[in-house]
């Protein structure tokens, strides 16, 4: 069994990559296996952070020739070294799934001695889980930029999910703050996963669709993701969110992370300030909006190229285009509901098959649990509005109706978007006196 | 005014009250014996009658598929309500003849759906916040305390996983236990105490589990608040990561 030491190193190296999520496979187990993968993906625990720990995220050396700038493992740093071998790896991750601590293993890594050595030791880790451990559990495997491609493609029928992480939106910065990576070799490998993807599936269906779909021999069925560090270099949220679509289009990504950017390291190129949750927390939402409700980043992005950080991007976007709205729950389309600010896609459907049975009423979409603080202000219930007609006021609510939003609030007032008069009112909402001017607006 | 009938919590009772308590517009169908009872109310014990109950099943499944595993969810909630809502829920269908599930601006296949999202999203939970030890005999033993009935829905889950591998997971509310021996599983009761002898490398792999679990956090964005509510505090009790804490 291992140390508690390098353990400790080795996770402490991983921990700030963000993906952790086990969903999109269905890999079945073998008859003397271990293990299964949930297409769902399942949570096994929580940290103390509040992200939930599904996979094992673990690095297997953190001693890297590379020296990119934000990066704690970066040669120049002087940080404790350690590394596992496969067989340490393997018995590990078997050891934490027996007693169901996790989901599978992510497993990442530094670039030890070259490229190709690394990824060559990563490619005998899977293998070696796959074969020897009869390991069918999830498995998460980072790629090397400027690895061999022959060694990729391997170790893409092992795994189920691979990932490259962009981490810096544009080449200037990627060349400034991490010399050894190019847009290139990033890329490169990316597109060839894509490649290698639509390969295996043409050929399934060839075979019949029946070809190896147990264990060994399925082709990233989770597909690929990426990441990338937000506020360490001057990128606008368009910037970021046109690459993001444009890798969506492209390599048809399953998820892109995004990761504010934390001050781990000093250096006169980097900022020295955490770039805050809020404007992370709104990448995510336009995100949402580019995957699951049909917008184009042309549409969300306002002129000023960044998103706002008062509501949220399709509120943003309603208030823009007010000429839909307000349209009328019994007769709007799937596409229309999606679009009104605070229906999600559960909430749509849930009204969608609702009304068929019944002409639904305000009080119905409130007993059915849909959110209607933002959204009472853009629909219709059988012809009736119950929201405001002033924009202004519109406005108002909907700013409010994102402060009492639990997750975020504290954070506008910690990053001072709010002057400290304006938080205290906000901060005093609770007595029954406050409730009422913030009704009647006279906050 | 309400006709009570007193199911004994199990299935197949609670199918033979639906087939008695058909016709009767006042029925109230109930499994918890401190109930509140009203002036006016009258009592029945049901007996299980196989047929009686396969009979409300037969036709249930014909009308919709679905039904009999939502019903199957509903009665495995703790909720005090849940044979009545159940009935009521049937009733629904049967006047209905078609799914009702969709229907959620009618309350009774709204609070019908909730009951089972909830149990489902317990059994989802879970299969998640289980966690098994080693004991000598090679047997993986996983203690538990969930609000609803569901040690059953877990184990085909775990049995697909672990193959191989001998393993207990033990309801400690409800005493009972799904075990399973490596080729088949099945349900039963247990004694209220019983022994555990861990191997000796359980403990190497807790150590390392929860340094791991408080190393992967990033201090700069402690949340608590946001952590206890995907993982709720009632079910720390048996997971390894949250002992000592």
């Amino acid at each position: 069994m291992i140390d508690e030491n390098r353990l400790k190193i080795l996770t402490d190296g991983a921990k700030y990559d963000v993906s952790c999520s086990s969903s999109g496979s269905k890999r079945k187990n073998t008859a003397d296996g271990l293990g299964n993968a949930a297409f769902a993906g399942i949570c096994h625990s929580f940290a103390a952070d509040g992200r939930c720990i599904s996979l094992l995220k673990i690095l297997m050396s953190n001693d890297c020739v590379f020296d990119c700038k934000y990066c704690p493992n970066r040669r120049s740093a002087d940080v404790p070294r350690a590394s596992l071998t496969p067989e340490e790896i393997c018995e590990l991750t078997v050891g934490f799934y027996r007693r169901n601590y996790i989901e599978g293993l992510f497993l990442s890594s530094a670039v030890v001695r070259n490229p190709d050595y690394t990824m060559e030791l990563l490619y005998k880790t899977v293998l070696l889980l796959r074969t020897v451990y009869k390991f069918n559990g999830y498995i998460h495997l980072k790629g090397i930029p400027h690895a061999d491609k022959l060694l990729t493609q391997k170790a893409a029928n092992l795994v189920d999910r691979m990932s490259y992480n962009v981490e810096l939106p544009s080449e200037e910065s990627l060349k400034l703050l991490a010399p050894q990576k190019t847009k290139k070799s990033i890329f490169t490998p990316m597109g060839e996963l894509t490649a290698g993807r639509a390969q295996y599936l043409a050929e399934r269906k060839k075979g019949g669709g029946r070809v190896e779909m147990k264990g060994l021999g399925r082709y990233l069925p989770a597909g690929q993701t990426t990441q990338m560090i937000v506020g360490a270099s001057p990128e606008t949220d368009g910037k970021i969110l046109r690459l993001t679509q444009a890798m969506y289009r492209k390599f048809d990504l399953k998820r892109v992370y995004y990761s504010s950017y934390i001050p781990v390291v000093q250096d006169p190129l980097l900022p020295d300030k955490t770039a805050g949750l809020l404007r992370e927390h709104r990448l995510y939402q336009a995100d949402w909006l580019l995957r699951f409700y049909g917008f184009t980043s042309e549409e969300i992005l306002p002129e000023d190229e960044n998103l706002p950080t008062e509501y949220d991007p399709k509120c943003a976007w309603a208030l823009k285009n007010m000429q839909f709205f307000p349209v009328e729950v019994n007769k709007a389309s799937v596409e229309e509901l999606l679009r009104v600010p605070g229906i999600g896609a559960k909430g749509a459907y849930k009204i969608v098959s609702a009304r068929k049975h019944a002409t639904l009423t305000f009080e119905h979409l409130q007993k059915m649990r849909i959110v209607l603080k933002r959204a009472k202000h853009f629909i219709t219930c059988a012809g009736k509005f119950f929201g405001s007609d002033d924009p202004e006021t519109v406005k108002f609510r909907l700013m409010l109706a994102e402060r009492t939003d639990s997750a975020e609030q504290l954070n506008l007032f910690d990053q001072g978007l709010l002057p400290p008069a304006d938080a205290e009112k906000f901060l005093l909402r609770s007595t029954p006196q406050n409730a009422l001017a913030v009704l009647t607006g006279q906050l | 005014m309400r006709n009570l009938y007193y199911v004994d919590g199990s299935p197949e009772c609670f199918f033979t009250a639906v087939f008695e308590a058909w016709k009767d517009g006042n029925a109230y169908l109930f499994s918890q014996p401190n109930i509140q009872t009203g002036l006016g109310d009258s009592w029945h014990d049901v007996t299980p009658d196989p047929a009686k109950a396969a009979r409300v099943v037969k036709k249930l499944a014909a009308l919709d598929s679905r039904a009999p595993y939502e019903i199957d969810c509903i009665l495995r909630s703790f909720s005090d309500e849940k044979e009545q809502i159940a009935f009521e829920y049937i009733r629904l269908l049967v006047q209905g003849g078609v799914p009702v599930r969709e229907r959620l601006s009618e309350p009774v296949a709204r609070r019908a759906i909730e009951l089972q999202q909830k149990v489902g999203a317990e059994t989802h939970n879970l299969k998640g916040f289980l966690r098994f030890q080693e004991t000598q005999g090679g047997v993986f033993y996983a203690p538990c305390a969930p609000d609803h009935d569901i040690v059953d829905l877990l184990m085909p889950h775990f049995v697909s996983r672990f193959k191989t591998v001998a393993f207990v997971i033990h309801d400690t509310k409800r005493h009972v236990a799904g075990i399973y021996d490596g080729r088949t599983w099945r349900l039963c009761a247990t004694p209220k105490n019983a022994e555990l002898i861990l191997t000796e490398q359980e403990d190497g792999f807790s150590r390392l589990w929860k340094q791991y679990y408080n190393q992967v956090a990033i201090p700069e964005r402690k949340n608590t608040r946001q952590m206890k509510a995907y993982m709720p505090v009632r079910y720390w009790k048996f997971m390894t990561e949250k002992q000592g804490e």
